[in-house]
């Protein structure tokens, strides 16, 4: 039992005494504050926590010399106790309503262990748990700022060994400048390479981490704020109104509303309308069913024909959003930290809160391969589909709401076309050939149709107001359709591998049903796709670079080979393979030299006589030679006397014998000599 | 054959305990600067005793002669002596009617040149050369001088009078210098007890003879010095050339010499390989004098901080 102990037993940590080291673990932490105060918007426990650790390494310091007494380890290990208490209330129940409680656990951990930082050990753990709290704020910032955090915390980190090893040694700092210099580039330029080279995968969630937290507010009553933030009556941008007036538009700014990991690019679709009366579109549909926070394939429409797969997007909210789940469409799987989930009668998925700054959620989205045979061959609309239409026929075919003049257009478009598609595509072309997007309109005059007005007044608009006339026209032409609105891909970020959908992506297009296929986007924005569904994935991270640069060419290859699929992987492995066989070649030029293996003893010996300082609490310093090392240990009464049958003296002589004949007659011990030798340390 | 005549560490360990002991007859204390003078005789080279008249300088250099057997002979250095007296030279022989070499006191195996500032440098020269070449040539004849051969010079720094202090090229040619250093009070009551009826020295004999000091020459030189010896060696001389505080740094010469007496120093424990701390020990007795300081810095001091603080090569080689 006494050796189980004994074993347990950490070997002894010096005294800290350096007031620099002990300032630069205390800027470690505020490091890790700072990072949690800025990405997680939490203030109180982080800045009450600070305070409490500064005050606890005045006194950790003023006590260092003194021995800890029982009493105050208990209350030490009790708050301790207390505050993971606090984590579990409010992680569970929410009871502090903390934003990050793992975070303020820590926070709070550090504060408290600041009271007790006697030993070097102290101050290094005290450090790696400012490390984890940076890695929770890591999990949460999205953005490079959060690189100049973490340096700072590497720059305590070697500050505290400095000041804390080299002062006590005093040695001078010398380290292998030139190799870690040179490897330290190399794995920039071989991360960059591979960064640059690899697929980046889409399948798996990029975050290591779910740190959303669930929020068990439960639906109360109807949709809360059902509203999309791209047109509103009040002009808040954030939206708070479940219907579309076309005689208004608010302004969309810059701001960045969220982020998203996606596989592929695709627009994310909100809240869709169907009815259009007086220039307002409405959902005429109130019908939902709940869910549960994760929605499992099997409660969802199964894959779409002809489907290419399935992608991940973890999207990210930046600011208050209202609760609408925006996702590329359609949906395999979803899950959103929060108590349920509503699907509405259009397969939009409704959260009972406004979502908030810092949320995330994921979602499984299926690829659906339309292309223009597959949708040209769709069987026409006749009965037998219409018994199978999921909705309401006689909304998505109303003609009244649309003039005749714009019906008569619509016609005249599509005269020429015999299929369905065919119809669709040649009125989208149409609108986008010989219309013009702009977002400076003036508002609609009053009295008129802002349809009419747009198709032959002004003939320039905004999205909503291409998809809506193009929704109205297909529907005089009896083919179903209806208004979509969401946010377009966003900017693509190639370092962060992220998309940054801002105000001024809010969107708008239109939804045709194509018999078979169901509801199939489609873009009469100028400019755009027509065919608006989700483009198959470019995983090529260089294809996102080449989008920086619009002038460069590369995009259109690098899309290429994102075309090639699994394929895609030869050219960038070839490209590898060269590089690494330079490098082999390079190295074996300057470098390969063969290195004498160690002898038999050698490294065993030299382990057990490292092993044997960490013992005698003191190690040997660079310009100590084993034996003044040894001679300076006997002279030492070491509190560790004792510990072996005929003390430590004895075994360290026997030790620095063996080295000594070893490193400077390379006469090396045996290594069952060096196993007796060890058996005797423990 | 010559493996088992050569040597062994143990038995060499034993013969300079002999020596050792034998000088403590004579000698009372001082076991470092004995150690010392022993070791320069052992590694070859030659040693130089400094200190202030009356120390012992002398009378160690006598003992140690006397312990070794061998011919044994004294250079009584003042200003009017001359190369020849050191050398010898020919005289005419009246019977033979021909020119004879008369050797000087250099043909030895134990040279004594005490109080060696006090010669000219032309005679320091003749002796000097002798030293480093092992050979003297007198009337353009070239004579090898015998194995062993082995100059213990004295000289007392604090005499400026009439003195010619030794160039620094000519204190390079000594393996090493050492100090006699005061007696403490039980010593020197214990050398005035020894005097009380008479000198010791009388009654001091060999106890090991030439052929075993040539032995002893070369065990020395088959005593190993790692590459790890040698890197700290070069470590130790670059970091006392890195000093702004030295004007003259070692030499070449001073990393060699440093490196053959930490062998024979080595052998006094009866080892066969160079320890760091025969390098550490050795480094302020080999390389001080030689060594020029800007101001009124000491050599001695600026070695002991270069030692303690130069590290010693990793003790993992591979």
């Amino acid at each position: 039992m006494a050796s189980v102990t004994r074993w347990l037993r950490l070997p002894a940590s010096p005294v800290e005494h350096s007031v620099e080291g002990r300032g630069f673990v205390f800027s470690g932490f505020v490091v890790a504050v700072l990072a949690i105060v800025l990405y997680g918007q939490d203030y109180v426990v982080p800045v009450l926590g600070v305070v409490a650790a500064a005050i606890g390494h005045v006194v950790s310091y003023r006590r260092r010399n003194s021995k800890r007494g029982f009493w105050r380890q208990a209350v030490l290990a009790a708050l301790v106790f207390g505050a993971l208490f606090y984590v579990i209330a409010d992680s569970s129940l929410a009871l502090f309503g903390g934003t990050l409680p793992q975070a303020n656990f820590a926070i709070l951990l550090v504060a408290i262990t600041s009271f007790d930082l006697k030993t070097r050990r102290n101050c290094y753990s005290s450090l790696w748990i400012s490390l984890a709290i940076l890695y929770l704020a890591a999990v949460y910032a999205w953005d490079y700022a959060f690189a100049v955090l973490a340096g700072l915390w590497v720059l305590c980190l070697v500050g505290f060994w400095i000041a804390s090893h080299h002062k006590r040694l005093n040695a001078e700092l010398k380290g292998p400048a030139r190799p870690v210099a040179l490897m330290l580039g190399a794995a920039l330029l071989g991360g960059l390479l591979s960064f640059v080279l690899i697929p980046q995968p889409s399948g798996v969630p990029v975050s290591p981490l779910v740190v959303s937290l669930p929020n068990f507010t439960a639906f109360k009553g109807g949709l809360e704020s059902p509203a999309l933030p791209l047109v509103q009556l009040t002009g808040d941008p954030s939206g708070a109104t479940s219907s579309i007036d076309l005689h208004f538009r608010g302004r969309l700014g810059d701001a960045p509303v969220m982020y998203v990991r996606t596989g592929a690019p695709a627009y994310w679709r909100g809240l869709v309308f169907d009815e259009y009366r007086n220039g307002a579109w409405t959902a005429t549909n109130h019908g939902y069913r709940e869910m549960q926070p994760y929605v499992p394939p099997r409660f969802l429409p199964p894959a779409p024909p002809g489907n290419l797969g399935t992608f991940v997007q973890t999207f990210r909210v930046l600011r208050p959003l209202p609760g609408v789940i925006n996702a590329a469409y359609p949906i395999q799987s979803l899950y959103a930290p929060v108590a349920a989930l509503r699907e509405d009668a259009y397969g939009t998925f409704h959260t009972p809160q406004p979502l908030r700054p810092g949320q995330t959620y994921s979602v499984v989205s299926f690829l659906p391969d339309l292309t223009p045979a597959l949708l040209r061959a769709a069987e026409p609309m006749d009965q037998e589909h219409l018994d199978a239409y999921p909705d309401n026929y006689t909304i998505y075919g109303d003609p009244s709401s649309v003039s005749a003049r714009a019906s008569n257009l619509a016609d005249e478009v599509t005269q020429s076309a015999s299929t369905e598609y065919d119809k669709v595509m040649a009125l989208t072309t149409y609108l986008q050939r010989n219309y013009r997007y702009t977002l400076d309109l003036p508002p609609v005059p009053a009295g008129k149709d802002p349809v009419d007005w747009f198709l032959f007044d002004v003939k320039t608009g905004y999205c909503e107001q291409f998809a809506t006339a193009e929704t109205l026209m297909l529907r005089s032409l009896g083919i179903p359709a209806r208004l979509a609105t969401g946010y377009a891909t966003g900017d693509y970020d190639p370092i962060l591998n992220q998309a940054v959908v801002r105000e001024h992506d809010a969107h708008a297009w239109v939804e045709v049903w194509f018999p078979g296929h169901g509801w199939v986007p489609v873009d009469p924005t100028p400019g755009v796709s027509p065919l608006a569904a989700t483009k198959f994935p470019s995983h090529w991270a260089g294809g996102g670079i080449a989008r920086l640069i619009p002038h460069l060419s590369i995009g259109a290859p690098a899309a290429a080979l994102g075309s090639l699929g699994v394929l895609a992987v030869v050219p960038p492995a070839i490209a590898l393979a060269l590089i690494a066989v330079l490098a082999y070649a390079w190295l074996r030029r300057r470098v390969w030299t063969a290195r004498p293996r160690p002898q038999p003893g050698e490294s065993e010996l030299l382990r057990l006589y490292e092993r044997l300082q960490r013992r005698l609490t003191r190690r040997r310093a660079p310009p100590e030679t084993p034996r003044e090392y040894q001679h300076a240990m006997g002279e030492h009464s070491s509190p560790f006397m004792g510990r072996w049958p005929e003390g430590p003296e004895g075994l360290l002589a026997e030790v620095t014998q063996a080295v000594n004949e070893g490193a400077y007659a390379g006469r090396w011990p045996d290594p069952r000599r060096v196993r007796d030798l060890a058996e005797r340390i423990s | 054959m010559a493996q088992e005549r050569s040597l062994q560490p143990q038995r060499a360990a034993e013969l300079l305990e002999r020596v050792e002991g034998n000088i403590h007859r004579v000698i009372v204390g001082k076991d470092r600067v004995v150690r010392l003078a022993l070791a320069g005789l052992v590694s070859g080279g030659h040693v130089l005793l400094q200190d202030l008249p009356g120390t012992g300088k002398t009378m160690l250099a006598r003992a140690l002669a006397t312990s070794v057997g061998g011919t044994f002979r004294r250079i009584q250095s003042t200003p009017d002596l001359l190369p020849s007296d050191i050398t010898g030279s020919s005289v005419f022989n009246q019977k033979d009617l021909t020119f004879e070499f008369v050797p000087g006191p250099i043909f030895a195996n134990i040279v004594l040149a005490d109080e060696v500032n006090r010669a000219t440098p032309r005679t320091q020269s003749a002796l000097l050369e002798a030293m480093g070449e092992g050979q003297v040539t007198v009337e353009g004849t070239t004579r090898t001088l015998d194995r062993p051969f082995f100059v213990v010079a004295t000289q007392n720094p604090a005499e400026f009078h009439g003195t010619y202090p030794l160039p620094e090229s000519q204190l390079d040619r000594f393996v090493l210098a050492a100090e006699m250093g005061p007696p403490t009070d039980v010593e020197a009551m214990e050398v005035l007890a020894r005097r009380e009826h008479g000198d010791p020295i009388a009654e001091l004999g060999a106890v090991i003879d030439v052929q075993e000091v040539i032995e002893l020459q070369d065990a020395c030189l088959r005593v190993v010095a790692a590459p790890a010896i040698r890197t700290y060696i070069v470590a130790l001389m670059q970091a006392i050339r890195a000093r702004p505080d030295v004007v003259l740094p070692a030499s070449m010469r001073a990393g060699v010499y440093l490196q053959r007496a930490a062998q024979a120093w080595a052998l006094f424990e009866g080892r066969d390989f160079v320890l760091p701390d025969d390098v550490k020990l050795l480094a302020t007795p080999v390389l001080a004098h030689r060594l020029g300081m800007r101001g009124r810095g000491k050599p001695a001091d600026m070695i002991g901080e270069v030692v303690s603080s130069v590290p010693i090569p990793p003790l993992r080689q591979h």
